[in-house]
């Protein structure tokens, strides 16, 4: 309906990174526990995980490609049930490793 | 592995290994624990609880299962729950309706408002007080078995990292990755049967909080699910929890829903912090954390076998959600419990088979557990047939309030066909009277 298209609109534009700083992470340096299966499935894909991922560490290029922040990855686990051509590689970070809530 | 290990033949060999340090797993390795057995909780955070994340509030009746003394051990909790119901929202309207005293005045206060990290941390050194070796900072990546199947260990990621044990609990949370390689749940969980769940914990001074909400002091909260706009109408729910110097805000979506629409679900948590009536209850509040979490919502039809030969999985991976009652706390930490209990009569008949461990099951269905979870089993999937709930009757539920108090003067005949009309724009009598039918089977199980 008419009604829902113009409640879209109203979504208010968020920089996700003043949403990220409050959160702790040891980050892995060493081992990125994301990674696409194959990077050029990615280009003729509609990308909805540049949406619906909670800290945006979905990217897409200009040339089409993805580019996953791996290290913003809060191990929620939505792109590995919801990738639509299941593409992610998803794996827990090291043992240590990946975000720690300080609250929860 | 430190030498502190149990060890035998070489091998790091426990009773009990419990996978995960969250609210099931603490809660088995505790009881496994206190009947003297020796057993391993392996947790990949830091600390157990950097990885969980909730709403959310806990119930004093699950934490009193496992330490009947629980409060002479001090558990972080923030606020007791003393009021709670439906805030129904409009574009720029709510509807309230809540209930304080009464039932919710009855001592002791079942629901206290917690936050995650802080709390299970607490958790896990009870366990650890009661008995239980915690490793932390550990993956669990695969098992040992025997040839004909049987689990007899896990495999970490830590180098020599097999640890071995007769019987295994797997408390691995959402993202049932073990629960799957053992083959008792068949494939990932369905997008449509996970809720998205964002938040912000916003720091707000406790005597902010009381005037706001109308609290009389830090010892009472609320708990509030919101209904409405708060989704733009998508298929989820809002809520607010008032910790005692903060306030957990955020919502939760069902993920395909999310996906489908293309929103960005921390825009989504911005509109509604920033609608006209929920913005002034957090103004000039301090961003503490932001975080998701998928909530298995789905509960009894995407529920995974319960256990196999040497394994049983409780909690999130086992789908044990009641989404309408915001339940699921307390049914893992209850089903930790009975995972335990069925690992110590294991031990004592020495048969850590499926047919041994069957006992498990039946054991949650003696309990509020299975018995729920096969009740609303209907839930995740009228919600996703009935979006309705979502939009047009929070809408009406606005209007119907609004119109009924402020009369212009009108005659009642024509407020009232006002009254109606605001529904009948919407949905037809006999659709909503259908509609209403349909919530109420679904509810009662039927």
């Amino acid at each position: 309906m008419d009604e829902k298209k113009e409640k879209r609109d109203d979504l208010p534009e968020v920089y996700v990174d003043d949403l990220l700083i409050a959160i702790k992470y040891f980050t892995d340096e060493h081992e990125a526990h994301l990674q696409l299966i194959d990077p050029h499935v990615c280009v003729a894909c509609e990308k909805p995980c540049v949406f619906f991922c909670p800290v945006g560490a979905y990217q897409a290029q200009e040339d089409g490609h993805i580019i996953i922040a791996f290290q913003s990855c809060i191990e929620c686990g939505s792109c590995r049930l919801m990738c639509p051509y299941s593409n992610v590689n998803w794996k827990y970070p090291r043992g240590g490793f990946g975000v720690a809530y300080k609250f929860g | 592995m430190d030498n502190k290990t149990p060890s035998r033949n070489g091998k790091i060999q426990f009773d009990v290994i419990v996978v995960g340090a969250g609210l099931a797993g603490s809660a088995a390795a505790a009881v496994a624990a206190r009947s003297g057995l020796k057993v391993a909780l392996i947790e990949r955070g830091q600390v157990p609880g950097g990885k969980n994340f909730f709403g959310g509030a806990l119930y004093t009746h699950s934490l009193e299962e496992i330490y009947p003394d629980f409060w002479e051990r001090k558990p972080p909790l923030e606020r007791p729950v003393t009021e709670a119901g439906f805030w129904i929202l409009s574009k720029n309207g709510l509807v309230n309706m809540t209930i304080r005293g009464g039932h919710l005045d009855r001592q002791p206060i079942d629901s206290y408002v917690a936050l995650r990290a802080k709390f299970d941390q607490w958790w896990a050194e009870q366990a650890a007080k009661t008995g239980a070796f915690i490793i932390p900072k550990t993956t669990v990546v695969d098992f040992i078995r025997e040839p004909g199947g049987k689990v007899i260990g896990v495999i970490t990621d830590r180098p020599q990292g097999e640890v071995y044990a007769p019987v295994t609990i797997v408390c691995e949370g959402v993202n049932n990755l073990l629960t799957q390689k053992l083959g008792l749940a068949k494939h990932d969980l369905k997008p449509k049967a996970v809720a998205l769940g964002v938040k912000q914990l916003i720091s707000l001074p406790a005597d902010t909080i009381n005037a706001r909400f109308g609290l009389p002091d830090k010892s009472h909260g609320l708990a509030i699910t919101v209904i409405g706009d708060v989704t733009m109408g998508l298929t989820g729910l809002g809520f607010i929890y008032t910790g005692e110097e903060s306030l957990s805000v955020g919502l939760g979506v069902t993920l395909d829903v999310l996906a489908k629409e293309r929103v960005r679900p921390y825009e989504l948590l911005q509109r509604y912090l920033r609608h006209p009536l929920i913005a002034p209850l957090v103004a000039g509040g301090r961003l503490m954390e932001y975080g998701a979490h998928l909530i298995p919502e789905g509960g009894w039809r995407h529920m995974p076998r319960l256990y196999t030969d040497g394994v049983m999985v409780a909690g999130d991976a086992a789908t044990m959600v009641n989404a309408l009652h915001w339940e699921g706390t307390n049914m893992a930490i209850i089903a930790g419990k009975e995972a335990a209990q069925t690992a110590i009569e294991a031990h004592q008949r020495h048969d850590f088979s499926a047919a041994s461990l069957s006992a498990y099951r039946e054991r949650l269905k003696q309990r509020f557990i299975l018995q729920d979870l096969y009740q609303y089993r209907n839930l995740s999937h009228f919600l996703e047939k009935h979006p309705h709930f979502m939009d047009v009757y929070p809408n009406f539920l606005n209007d119907a309030m609004g119109l009924f108090f402020t009369g212009y003067g009108k005659p009642k005949r024509e407020l009232y066909a006002d009254i109606l009309r605001s529904l009948t724009q919407r949905r037809s009598l006999l659709q909503a009277a259908g509609d209403m039918l349909a919530f109420g089977r679904t509810v009662i199980g039927i």
